[in-house]
């Protein structure tokens, strides 16, 4: 069963995922071993949902259910991701005063957050290596000198994401389409 | 009410580019100045609250408004008005993604593009290091968790339980053997 597969994977990318980017780590893994994606793709959709409107973890399910089984992949990924939000979040709300001064909540947080941070780092990795290789694996010089100008204008410059993404398109373009390397 | 919800927060998700706090943005702007239907505190409270709940952040968050205003039927008109323009930009995208993938132009860009993903998870994680390192303790989490994701490529939902256990041992150990309350 393809949607009940699809729609579980979210469930759990939902389940462990704390705020934009600590969804990526469990995204890649399922995606890749499911066959969905291929790492290339993850980092396509990544750049994709950072164009776009809408939450990461939403747009990345919009676009790995929309391949796995059209329209109705796409609204059943979006389901399993949003779980977590029909269920703690309403039980949350009906019980709101007692969540609000809840102590335990950010403890849990205390440790889940540096985890997250230990897992972005991994999938990091992940995706530069294949990021900056070329089609038989080697690294591929040019792309990254272009990641490492794409980390100044990000990080000295303050450049915003979309603005780095399209200068990085348009130099993509240059690089492999007019001259071809 | 639910139509009135629904394309409110119709609204505020055609407009969320990267983060989720541009919505924050203009749910204080209509609810909190505009309607003062909300007060900053409560509007603070919610996203608080929603962001420490697992999940997307904003689909918590309107959960919680639409709940306030209308009880689950209210929430889930607020997810949905959410999530209605981002979903339908994307499936566009998607189906051009697939059909123009191996064309040189598109494939291209894409390359490029891939260049930039990298460095944009990193700057962000480079944000995050502030408010997920509150104890020194928290280093080792990060550090053990990388080496378990990397070298050992165990599930992301086990590493996401044992971080949130490690966070009530060094939370509980601070307040008892140091007496500092780590969350405050």
């Amino acid at each position: 069963m393809l949607l009940l597969e699809l729609f579980w994977s979210f469930v759990k990318i939902g389940f462990t995922s704390f705020g934009g980017l600590s969804m990526i780590p469990l995204i890649s893994s399922e995606m890749i071993s499911h066959g969905w994606m291929t790492a290339s793709e993850v980092s396509d959709i990544v750049a994709i949902a950072e164009m776009t409107p809408g939450p990461l973890g939403l747009n990345c399910a919009t676009f790995a259910g929309m391949r796995a089984a059209g329209v109705i992949g796409a609204f059943v990924a979006n389901m399993g991701a949003l779980s977590p939000t029909f269920t703690l979040a309403a039980l949350a709300s009906v019980f709101f005063e007692h969540f609000r001064d809840n102590k335990r909540l950010g403890q849990i947080m205390t440790g889940v957050r540096p985890a997250c941070v230990g897992m972005v780092a991994g999938v990091v990795i992940d995706l530069a290596l294949v990021n900056y290789a070329d089609s038989a694996g080697k690294i591929d010089v040019y792309s990254l000198i272009l990641g490492a100008v794409d980390l100044v204008l990000l990080i000295k410059f303050k450049v915003s994401i979309p603005k780095v993404l399209l200068f990085s398109a348009l130099v993509g373009i240059i690089l492999y389409g007019v001259i071809g390397l | 009410m639910l139509a009135k919800l629904y394309w409110q927060f119709l609204k505020f998700g055609s407009f969320t580019f990267g983060g989720g706090w541009s919505i924050v943005a203009q749910m204080k702007e209509l609810y909190v100045n505009q309607e003062k239907s909300l007060t900053d505190e409560e509007l603070l409270d919610i996203t608080s609250i929603g962001r420490s709940l697992p999940g997307t952040m904003i689909g918590n968050i309107a959960m919680f408004y639409g709940h306030r205003i209308a009880g689950f039927w209210g929430g889930v008109a607020c997810v949905f008005g959410m999530i209605t323009v981002p979903m339908i930009i994307l499936l566009l995208i998607t189906s051009f993604y697939t059909a123009f993938q191996s064309n040189l132009w598109v494939a291209s860009a894409m390359r490029g593009v891939r260049t930039a993903v990298a460095p944009v998870i990193l700057s962000a994680l480079l944000g995050m290091i502030k408010s997920a390192f509150k104890v020194p303790p928290c280093f080792a989490v990060a550090a053990v968790m990388f080496a378990l994701y990397f070298g050992f490529r165990v599930s992301c939902v086990w590493l996401v339980v044992i971080g949130a256990f490690l966070g009530l041992a060094i939370c509980e150990y601070y307040e008892r053997v140091k007496n500092i309350n780590v969350v405050a």
